[in-house]
């Protein structure tokens, strides 16, 4: 027997045997894992494979003898046969050309990762399930909705409690504030509140029936304390004289004339997220963002608060 | 010329360098100098939003707010569409950032006003309660440089080309023409005007005065930056 087949299976057995010290003569054990079983079985192979690699080749070198023409080219002296090209390979490199040729001018074009697609399909999908998920979503679940997303996006400015922070924000705990109907009847007011074009003159255009001539300063300061305070109280007169005709006798606006000033309405609140806001306290940037159920679920959200 | 070559290794590693780097140029370099050009809507930033863009970064707003909307629909949903590289033409240095202590602010503009910044600016934890935001008191009283900004306009407009005093498509179809003044007193004016735009938002008598005195808070000038971010 050839004294490298010997050394062979020593060198298996030493391997073998070192592998199953390290495994079974260790606490661990294979445990009956599947993965750990799949660990030695790689290793068991791996050990018997590289040995008789290892074996042939250097069988081949031991008693192999190389022949044939030299090239004209030599580095160091060390040459290179002519010879041909193996068959397999060159099928193989002709393969990979056409693959090439294919891969560059339709596969990576055609099929190529986009970011950018990958980000519109979440999204529509995400559209799409949002908007089966919530159709038909009404009362208490849509309330619900508009306090996560009012609570996302117009805490910020509005506060938790809605209360405006101290008046950093509207208080959306009651229609309108004193402060805002003087500034609105003295300065008059272009919100798109009704989703369109709708300006309401300012003092200069508002008119009492009652006395005939234009809203006096005691009459402002009466009406807004009167609107403020859930129309009720002082002022009554002034508001049918001044007010009702585009308001209503009731405040709550009439359509396509003024929007409603006792109460919200979720339509109202949806086209203020629409077109942002401009008053008294400032500016309220438009939420362009939200969907339109986000929209009027806010507006269902405001408008329970003031139950 | 391969026999050549391979005598010697120095211009062989060349050649090999070349031949690699040349898929690579042509791939990336004509979409990069195409993906890099303003988009519509993407204007110089004028003097007195510059002026606020050097308070930004004396501060170190950028230490914790990023400048870049990754597409994420967790990301655009929060801060509107994400970021394009175009948009970053006139920015240097941009200031994406890779820390978000606070949120991103690239689009801050759509959706905060002049006078949430004041309050913020003023306590940051009154407007957002639990925030670990600090107060930013001394931008009150501060002055912005306006006569930096105006160097860093000559500069880019003459070496990069930035297009001052001309028409830029803004996205609903008009155009919009980024004044830039002539000498330092022509720029200080209109800095100015637009500051003035900016104070009558605000809520703070000594910023309002400051401005009517024809000085700019640092203030003015940052939220100016801040409502130009869109």
């Amino acid at each position: 027997m050839n004294k490298l087949y010997l050394w062979g299976i020593i060198i298996i057995a030493v391997m073998l045997g070192a592998t199953y010290l390290s495994v079974g003569g260790s606490k661990g054990g294979l445990n009956g894992d599947i993965v750990n079983m799949l660990a030695v079985a790689g290793a068991v192979s791996l050990v018997i494979i590289t040995v008789f690699v290892v074996v042939k080749y250097v069988r081949q070198m031991q008693v192999d003898s190389a022949s044939g023409e030299l090239l004209k080219d030599n580095w160091d002296g060390i040459g290179e046969y002519k010879n041909e090209v193996p068959t397999g390979w060159a099928v193989m490199f002709l393969l990979t050309m056409v693959w090439g040729m294919w891969y560059f001018v339709i596969g990576y074009p055609v099929n190529a990762y986009s970011q950018i697609g990958e980000y519109n399909e979440d999204v529509a999908v995400h559209n799409s399930k949002f908007e089966t998920k919530y159709k038909d979503i009404t009362g208490e679940k849509l309330v619900e909705m508009g306090e996560s997303v009012f609570l996302a996006e117009c805490k910020v400015c509005h506060g938790i409690s809605a209360d405006g922070i101290d008046g950093a924000a509207a208080n959306l705990n009651k229609r309108i504030d004193e402060k805002s109907v003087k500034h609105v009847i003295e300065k008059g007011s272009n919100n798109k509140l009704l989703g369109m074009e709708m300006p309401m003159p300012d003092r200069n255009g508002l008119l009492n029936a009652n006395t005939g001539a234009l809203i006096t300063d005691a009459e402002i300061e009466t009406v807004s304390k009167f609107v403020a305070n859930k129309m009720s109280g002082a002022g009554a007169d002034i508001f049918a004289g001044t007010c009702a005709a585009c308001h209503g006798e009731d405040g709550k606006g009439l359509d396509s004339v003024a929007p409603s000033i006792a109460t919200y309405t979720p339509t109202l609140v949806s086209n203020v997220l629409t077109h942002g806001k401009k008053g008294v306290i400032g500016v309220m940037p438009k939420f362009d963002r939200l969907n339109d159920k986000q929209k009027e679920a806010v507006g269902a959200y405001i408008t329970s608060l003031n139950k | 010329m391969f026999h050549w070559l391979e005598k010697h290794p120095f211009f062989f590693a060349v050649g090999v360098f070349v031949v690699i780097a040349f898929a690579g140029l042509v791939e990336i370099l004509p979409n990069f100098a195409q993906a890099s050009r303003p988009v519509i809507g993407t204007a110089p930033y004028s003097t007195l939003e510059l002026a606020g863009r050097h308070v930004y970064i004396k501060n170190s707003c950028n230490a914790c707010h990023s400048q870049l909307v990754r597409p994420f629909k967790s990301e655009t949903d929060r801060y509107g569409h994400y970021s394009l590289s175009g948009e970053y033409a006139y920015d240097r240095p941009f200031l994406w950032g890779s820390k978000r202590t606070g949120p991103d602010l690239w689009r801050v503009g759509n959706y905060r006003t002049t006078d949430w910044h004041e309050n913020h600016m003023k306590n940051p934890a009154s407007v957002v309660p639990g925030s670990v935001m600090p107060a930013y008191k001394w931008m009150f009283s501060n002055k912005a440089d306006i006569n930096t900004a105006f160097a860093e306009q000559l500069t880019v407009a003459q070496y990069f080309s930035v297009p001052y005093n001309q028409s830029v498509p803004m996205k609903d179809g008009t155009t919009k023409v980024v004044k830039m003044g002539g000498s330092v007193a022509e720029a200080n004016a209109i800095a100015l005007e637009e500051a003035k735009i900016i104070a009558a938002d605000m809520k703070d008598q000594d910023v309002k005065d400051t401005v009517a005195r024809g000085e700019i808070p640092e203030i003015v000038a940052l939220i100016a930056y801040l409502n130009s971010l869109k």
